[in-house]
């Protein structure tokens, strides 16, 4: 990505913003992304734990389904860099991605499951109208088979990529193909 | 097991009898990151950006989100912290403020709140214009993008709660 703000010097960067750096991935310290974000240490540290316990965490929702909320939410902001590097991740989780290009071409109506139909309509009702959701959308999601905690995953993994896009979205644009497609969230 | 409430809890509202207070345990780790995140946007430690402006950021993010419970809470953080009364209730009622860097902040608030497809050059660096440093345009970014996540999660564990009664 190419940062609209100037990024933190690696080389001159304190113990603070390193920590919250490696808290997020590997690779962020050599991310224009992360760097932009290390000029506020505590509170990118802070959503690097949220994000990956969000993203990470073993039980509950299958991580591939936590990747197509992901998707979808990031779809339907249009943040296409976000979107597209968490179709990739669905897509080495699950192992296809007929889901993912339905995603892409409209993402209403989208799913090859009743299942991911649910968690899809669900994904873009949180994304574009959290005022509007209610039980009956849970009962809807209970239907298809989803447990209380993947619920809760999934609710995380919407609003997480609520955030993330909005911070892609305006600290920068992106570079491709693949220039840091490592992990850039 | 966190036995404390946080702003989440208390703004759906969630009580330790309920499951869905109980559920939210299950994810420890995002509760504690999700309320840290919270201390540290209002963190009077950030520098250029005053803990005001943020509350009113917030407010205002919220109003334009519908999440009414959300925006109470961070009206009474206003009130508590003996913010300007006119700058509140114009925010309020989604009126411009006289306060010409706040204005900039709100406007650019909204449009990413609303329509985060439009964010640009152009508006952060009007931001850079209004005499913010990177950091405090960090800092706010964070905050706005922050706020949509706060929003989101609230809401979904409100319709959780509301089909545990209903069930």
């Amino acid at each position: 990505m190419e940062a609209w703000l100037d990024t933190v010097n690696v080389d001159t960067a304190t113990p603070e913003q390193l920590a919250a750096l490696d808290e997020m991935s590997p690779q962020a310290r050599t991310s224009p992304y992360f760097l932009v974000l290390a000029h506020q240490p505590e509170i990118l540290l802070q959503r690097s734990i949220a994000f990956n316990a969000i993203m990470f965490a073993p039980g509950g929702m299958p991580r591939a389904e936590r990747e197509l909320g992901a998707t979808v939410e990031s779809r339907v902001n249009g943040c296409v860099y976000c979107a597209s590097v968490h179709a990739q991740r669905f897509e080495q989780l699950a192992r296809r991605n007929d889901v993912i290009s339905q995603v892409f071409e409209e993402p209403e109506g989208a799913g090859t499951t009743e299942r991911e139909k649910a968690i899809v309509e669900f994904s873009i009702r949180l994304g574009a109208e959290p005022d509007k959701v209610t039980a009956d959308d849970m009962r809807k999601l209970k239907d298809v088979g989803l447990g209380e905690l993947e619920i809760l995953d999934l609710i995380h993994s919407v609003a997480i990529f609520a955030w993330a896009n909005r911070l892609m979205l305006n600290l920068g644009e992106p570079v491709f193909p693949e220039a840091e497609a490592s992990d850039v969230s | 097991m966190t036995s404390t409430t946080d702003v989440i809890d208390a703004v759906v509202p969630l009580a330790p009898d309920q499951p869905t207070w109980t559920l939210r345990r299950q994810r420890e780790k995002v509760l504690a990151a999700t309320q840290g995140s919270y201390d540290a946007m209002f963190s009077p430690a950030v520098e250029g950006i005053s803990v005001t402006e943020r509350l009113l950021v917030a407010l205002h993010a919220c109003r334009v989100s519908k999440a009414d419970s959300l925006a109470a809470h961070y009206r009474d953080r206003l009130l508590a912290e003996g913010a300007d009364a006119a700058a509140v209730a114009s925010v309020d009622a989604g009126k411009p403020v006289a306060d010409a860097r706040l204005q900039a902040m709100l406007a650019f608030t909204g449009k990413l709140i609303e329509r985060p497809i439009e964010g640009d050059k152009a508006a952060v660096q009007s931001l850079a214009a209004s005499g913010l440093s990177t950091p405090a345009i960090v800092a706010m970014s964070q905050l706005i993008a922050f706020l949509s996540y706060q929003i989101r999660v609230a809401a979904g564990l409100k319709a959780l709660a509301a089909l545990e009664v209903s069930a």
